[in-house]
């Protein structure tokens, strides 16, 4: 299948523009978020700021929406306009919407109405927007998509099983175009549980070379992609492949490997035994904090890098065990890269993408 | 039933009415309504819910009812499959929920947020709970996993993801279903949307007053006809065809036209290749709120003309949320088999404003192919058809 066009919105920016642009700045530091209940009542987060989407209109639609679906609303239109696909709604696609956590925030907002007013004076706004599919359904009746809408959540392979179902519904013509994307938000509770389980980082550099110990900042954001089953729209990539939980050696034959090292897990020293040095290895989660869906931005910097020939050099790169990194932005002549997960289990998730 | 066919070789279920297929049929056809106060949790609300009572204590895993029950269903139905080795099968797990899938442990916040801390226990349980991964570990399956949490069609569209998977290849076998817990946090916001019905839920009837929610697990084992001939597994059952299609119009009502709906219905027997003329009998949605069973039965009429024979098992079950699709599909397949459906419980007026009726009793059933339908929140939509083999 084909990417077609891509929308994100992350701690940087909005649109496949401040993906680029940020890929070239490199690291810039997490903003002190407010935290209540910790200590010093601030930790270091990557968060989404909405002054950085410049058409507002569609906030303005979705304005009782929680910040999640809107994060969703955003990235998805920007996928469609990004292709430059004009009438997508007639085309049949399908949105599938892959998120580990969901509207968590609006859940305990909803918890927080049961404990402050009980059980019969809670919000039914509060709790329409907690509902798992409710980004989806947004992104469906914003965009005017009247086509099978799922949401879906498997924690870290999310977004790849996301990915592999579109495949085969476009396989099978089950729709013409697959709208396919992951959203996850940072919220205080889940910086508190991420807090107590994790190692944060205390410069906020996320160290995804390291890969044992780890460190990690929260991070937020939603990726979204247009695909096609032929060359359409932008046409950054093809996806050639996506494998979840196999074991394989395709890594080896990929011009580059991207891997989602976040600090997800205390210890991710099972990326270094997929990697070749051969391969050069780059890894972006430093620009867009510690996620479980973070994967979608990798895969769109990913493409980006085959569309533009253009090599990222990875924003972080303390490399105690020697790996073959990606260290230099610069221009390039590749054919396909991997891009790399791992889940609690040290199961290995890849997308495979090629030159179109 | 060509080559393609997608069988049917397992179900399982557990509801209020019953804790496997057999007794659930048993309780349809004594017409039983066990429903009652809320025992789960304490509550300042007085709705009556489908708990399901005498869950034996070692099979209720703490803090994990959703995954509990769930499993119950996993049991009958890979029983009924034959189902104890996975190995040289590539085996999918593809199971719908709502509550599984929300870290919404009140006594976890209300600690959080009073201190500053809370024991992470049930996040814990939460992380390790996601129902199609903990499936595919227990059984070491190697295929594909997806939990939906696409609200009330969960379950349906879990199954629909499922056939996509066996027809793409993805996997041999697959497990598929839905499952949800009766919890504290819907069961107020069900409330505060207005839609609960103080007494009993009386599906398509002129006095629906809302719908009654209750808690349960429905999981089918679906293989390619090559793999369960590998197996020597047989069935005179089949998965069909899947459509599934949103309304984009509203968060919490269904589209008036019911074009989601429609859509989806029509793309479910385009896969299935027959026409709504061959279907012997309709397990709608039916939730007995007033505005799904108004569009719902609308749009069946339409699609299927009024002397349709359709029923809400909702009646007996509750509204099981994430489980609904997987019980009823279960419970279809089971109408198919048997030969007959129950009475549509609750429904006892016809509404004038739906131009169609559910049946008022156990009905006898002719034909090979029955559909079950699934409308959410969100405005999703989603149906599923099923065929038995044989003469009509």
């Amino acid at each position: 299948m084909i990417v077609a066009g891509i929308g994100i919105l992350f701690a940087e920016g909005c649109g496949v523009d401040s993906l680029d642009q940020a890929l070239q700045k490199g690291w810039q530091p997490p903003s002190p978020v407010d935290a209540p209940r910790a200590a010093g009542n601030k930790r270091l987060a990557y968060q989404v700021n909405f002054d950085s989407v410049p058409d507002k209109s569609l906030l303005k639609k979705i304005r009782r929406a929680d910040k999640l679906s809107k994060m969703a609303v955003v990235a998805a239109s920007g996928a469609l306009a990004d292709s430059g696909i004009t009438d997508i709604a007639g085309k049949r696609p399908a949105i599938i919407l892959a998120t580990a956590f969901g509207a968590h925030v609006t859940t305990f907002g909803f918890l927080d109405d049961i404990l402050n007013y009980g059980d019969t004076a809670v919000s039914p706004t509060t709790f329409s927007n907690s509902v798992h599919n409710a980004a989806a359904s947004y992104i469906a009746s914003s965009l005017d998509i009247k086509a099978a809408t799922m949401t879906v959540t498997q924690f870290r392979f999310s977004f790849f099983a996301a990915l592999q179902l579109a495949q085969a519904w476009l396989d099978q013509k089950r729709c013409d175009y697959a709208l396919v994307g992951a959203v996850d938000q940072y919220g205080d509770v889940l910086g508190y549980v991420s807090g107590e389980k994790l190692a944060a980082a205390p410069d906020g550099k996320i160290k995804p070379f390291v890969l044992n110990p780890t460190v990690h900042v929260p991070g937020e954001g939603a990726a979204f992609f247009l695909l096609s089953r032929e060359k359409a729209g932008k046409a950054y990539c093809s996806i050639d492949a996506v494998q979840i939980g196999e074991e394989g050696t395709r890594a080896e034959k990929a011009d580059l490997n991207i891997i989602a090292a976040d600090g997800m897990l205390a210890d991710e020293s099972r990326y270094a035994s997929w990697l070749s040095s051969a391969t050069p290895t780059a890894a972006y989660a430093p620009l867009y904090g510690t996620t479980m869906t973070g994967s979608a931005i990798s895969v769109a910097a990913g493409a980006l890098t085959l569309q533009k020939q253009m090599l990222y050099a990875s924003p972080v790169l303390d490399n105690p065990r020697g790996l073959h990194l990606l260290d230099a932005t610069k221009m390039t002549d590749i054919d396909s890269l991997c891009c790399l997960d791992c889940n609690c289990y040290g199961e290995k998730a890849a997308v495979y993408l090629g030159r179109t | 039933m060509n080559n393609d066919a997608i069988l049917i070789t397992g179900s399982g279920v557990i509801s209020a009415a019953g804790a496997s297929v057999s007794e659930t049929l048993q309780s349809f056809s004594r017409g039983e309504r066990n429903a009652g106060p809320v025992t789960l949790f304490r509550t300042g609300l007085d709705k009556p819910a489908f708990e399901v009572r005498n869950i034996p204590q070692t099979a209720l895993l703490e803090g994990q009812r959703t995954l509990s029950l769930t499993l119950i269903a996993l049991d009958e139905a890979l029983k009924e499959a034959r189902l104890s080795d996975c190995s040289g099968f590539r085996v999918g797990v593809c199971m719908g929920t709502t509550v599984a899938s929300q870290l919404n442990d009140l006594d976890f916040y209300k600690s959080y947020r009073e201190t500053g801390a809370a024991p992470l226990t049930s996040v814990d349980r939460f992380l390790k709970g996601n129902l199609a991964e903990v499936i595919a570990r227990r059984l070491g399956a190697r295929g594909p996993q997806l939990t939906v949490v696409n609200a009330c069609s969960s379950g349906t569209d879990a199954i629909g993801i499922a056939l996509s998977w066996l027809k793409a290849g993805l996997c041999d076998i697959a497990i598929a279903g839905g499952a949800d817990e009766l919890n504290h946090v819907p069961y107020c916001g069900f409330n505060s949307l207005g839609i609960m019905n103080p007494g009993l839920c009386a599906p398509f009837d002129r006095d629906r007053k809302g719908l009654n929610l209750g808690e349960g697990a429905g999981i089918v084992v679906l293989e390619t006809a090559g793999a369960a001939k590998k197996r020597g597994a047989s069935s005179d059952v089949f998965l069909l065809g899947y459509g599934s299609s949103s309304d984009a119009y509203h968060l919490t009502a269904p589209s008036p036209e019911g074009i989601g709906l429609k859509a989806a219905i029509k793309a479910a027997l385009d896969e299935a290749s027959i026409s709504a003329s061959d279907i012997a009998f309709v397990n709608a949605h039916g939730t007995g709120t007033h505005d799904n069973d108004l569009v719902e039965g609308t749009v069946l009429s339409q699609m299927f003309g009024p002397e349709l024979v359709m029923l809400s098992t909702k009646g007996f079950t509750g509204h099981t949320l994430g489980a609904a699709g997987g019980l009823e599909a279960a419970f279809t397949a089971a109408g198919l088999r048997e030969g007959w459906v129950p009475a549509s419980a609750g429904f006892s007026i016809r509404d004038e404003a739906i131009p169609i009726a559910p049946v008022s009793k156990k009905t006898e059933v002719h034909g090979r192919f029955a559909l079950s339908t699934s409308l959410a929140f969100g405005g999703n939509n989603a149906a599923l058809v099923f065929g038995r083999e044989g003469k009509a």
